[in-house]
This record gives structure tokens, sequence and C-alpha cells, in this order.
């Protein structure tokens, strides 16, 4: 690859930007291409391959009437922003850690957001909305709310809601779940909206101990994380990869 | 108190403030900033900001509604006003600070007191501060 394509393509990993490096496998020619763009200068069927590769999260080879292309997926790394530095969050978050994946823990309540119950986890005690606008809410990232708190959970739940998260879950039982519901319906949020959040939060597991429900939910995210990829997959025939 | 809180005067930031302090309460994340500009002795201009219950935006709100244009004074009268009616449900003052009376049934419940003494003691500190600043003693 070309020094200069290179150096572009650090600026976007640094600036933590979605994007696929397109090489021609005949010529090694080789190109970075934005495939949440608008796709200008790439071949239409081609910059669709790309965007596809990139919502799935694989990287594959194409083959194209001039001869094969490999579409090379650099996505930013999953973010899981945990609302409420509460007990099932000093279990979660290191979990998510050892999954791979970037995790912050935001809770305007200092006394419960300090660095011994959370060792080596960021830490943030914005108030929620200020922290999801700061860190940037995308198709990457989840949020989970668990501080019971509907002063601090809601405002995170709607901040989500209005983003392209691919998980939102929040803890609490069947009660409270209802009560939110009404709340967050008078926000203007709508059945279709209110749907996207899972609450009760976890894969029925039969969890008990913090421990257990942190793994309840971690699975829940993980496979909505893949379901999401799987439902982008276009329904084509299989390639070569 | 819940319509005084909705109500939110006051709400927003002051150019040019001479003070501005941020308060917080760690066990429940009620965030108040007051910033201030006095002019000889008076409040010119005072805004807030609040994160947090509706006791606290309450509080946040009255002291929006009372304090512009006051004497500094009338800020540290507030504060020891406020602390009687919630720590001994004495009546509230007649006069600039009447709308305390709102607060009367949070006497009862001593958990939630701190929430709307948070916004009066923001209100002082940034008052000090404002008068340090200027070299004249604080109220």
């Amino acid at each position: 690859m070309k020094r200069g394509v290179l150096a572009e393509l650090l600026r976007h990993i640094d600036a933590k930007r979605p994007v696929v490096l397109v090489t021609d496998l005949g010529s090694g020619d080789a190109r970075l291409v934005d495939p949440f763009g608008d796709g200008a200068g790439l071949d239409p069927d081609l910059f669709q391959e790309a965007r596809a590769a990139a919502v799935q999260d694989r990287s594959m080879r194409v083959e194209r009437a001039t001869g094969p292309v490999f579409l090379r997926v650099f996505n930013p790394a999953v973010k899981v922003v945990i609302v409420g530095a509460v007990h099932v969050a000093q279990s979660l978050a290191p979990m998510v850690q050892l999954t791979g994946y970037d995790v912050i823990v935001v809770d305007p309540r200092r006394a419960f957001a300090t660095s011994d119950r959370f060792r080596g986890i960021t830490l943030s005690d914005e108030w929620p909305d200020d922290a999801l606008a700061r860190i940037g809410l995308g198709r990457r990232t989840a949020v989970v709310t668990m501080t019971h708190d509907p002063k601090i959970d809601d405002p995170a739940l709607a901040a989500a809601l209005r983003s392209d998260a691919f998980y939102i879950g929040a803890l609490g039982s069947k009660k409270t779940q209802a009560a939110r519901r009404d709340r967050l319906g008078e926000l203007g949020f709508g059945d279709a909206d209110l749907a996207r959040i899972h609450g009760p939060v976890g894969l029925t597991i039969g969890a008990v101990s913090t421990g257990e429900i942190a793994v309840s939910i971690l699975a829940e995210l993980i496979a909505s994380l893949r379901k999401s990829v799987e439902a982008a997959r276009p329904a084509a025939a299989p390639r070569a990869s | 108190m819940v319509r005084l809180a909705r109500e939110a005067q006051g709400a927003g930031t002051v150019p040019d403030a001479d003070a501005a302090v941020t308060l917080d309460n760690p066990l429940c994340g009620d965030r108040v900033t007051v910033e201030v500009r006095v002019r000889e002795g008076v409040v010119a201009a005072i805004a807030h900001r609040v994160r947090g219950c509706v006791l606290c935006e309450a509080a946040a709100s009255l002291i929006g509604r009372t304090m512009p244009g006051a004497r500094v004074e009338l800020a540290a009268e507030g504060r020891a006003a406020v602390a009687a009616v919630l720590r001994s449900a004495a009546a509230a003052p007649s006069g600039s600070w009447a709308g305390l009376s709102v607060f009367a049934p949070v006497a009862g419940v001593p958990s939630r007191q701190r929430c709307v003494l948070l916004p009066f003691e923001a209100l002082c500190e940034a008052l000090a501060n404002a008068a340090s600043r200027s070299g004249r003693s604080p109220p």
C-alpha cells in the first residue's frame, strides 16, 4: 500500500471512523473508501459491497468483471457504555474488557464512581446526556443503564434511542420497565423505539448473583451485535472469501 | 414545587461572570452551577445550571427568581431561612424569601434536605468568590 494511503488509513483509525481498504488484487492498487459516505469515485456495485462488508464486520474478496478485489474492513472497536457504577457494573465492566470491547462507566454520583471500585476502567462522573454526547453513540456502541434512579437512567436511554446504538439495555424489574415505558413515551418515543430497549436486561439463564447477571447481559449484548450483523448480510449467492 | 422546578427561572449562563461555582452531592448526583456578576453590592446578573432532582431544580428556580437585582446579603439570609424551614420546620420569612414555604414538606425527610440546600450553598460561595475577586469582604 502506498505511504499516503497508509497515513490516511491511520487518520481514520485515530478518528474512530469506519473505513474499507479496497485493493485490486490484479494491479495491487489500493484505495480507501468511507463505507457510509456517498461512495463518490467508486463503482456503485463495488461501493455496495464495501458497505455490506463494513456492516457485517467481515473483510472479503469479491470477484468483479475486471478481476478480484479485496475489501479489508477497519471498524472502530465496539464500545459499551454502562450507566450506573453499581455492583453489577463492577462485574460487567471487566468482562466487557476481556471480551475485547471498550468500556466506560458513567455515574454522576461521585461516591459510586470511584477508581477503587473500578480498577483499570474508564469512569465518567458527568451526567449521562453530557457523557453520551461527548462519547458519541453509533452503530458500534451499546448502552446499558443500571442506576435504578430514573432521573439518571432516563436521559441515558433517551440519548441511546436517538442514536443507532446496536444494543440498549435497562436493568430493572418488569414493574419498573412499565413505568419507564410510560415516562419515555411522554418524551415522544413510540412503540418501535421502546421495543429497542432490552428490559429486564440480559438473557434468561436464571442469573442470581451480580456476576451471573453480568454474564447474562454481556451474552445478550453480543447476540445483538452478531444478529444485527447477520440481519445486514445481503441475501446473495455465497461468494469465495 | 414541581411547577417552580419546571419554570427553571434563571437557568443559563452569565457572560463575563465574576464567579462561577459548581457543587454536587456525591451520593445522589445532584449538580448545580451558579454564575454571578456583582456590581456595587448588588447582583447584576445571575444564572444557574442544574442537573438533579426536582427539589434541587425548584430551589435553583426560586433563587433565579429572587436574586436578580438583589443586594448580595439576601443570599445568606435565604440560606439561613431555608435551613430553618428544613431543619426545624420553621415558617418561611415574610418578604423576599416567602417562597421557601414550598419546601416545608421536606422538613420531614432528612435524606432529601441536602438537595434543597445545594443551590443555596453554591449561590453563597459564588457571591463570596465574586467579593474576594473584587477585594471586598464577603457578605
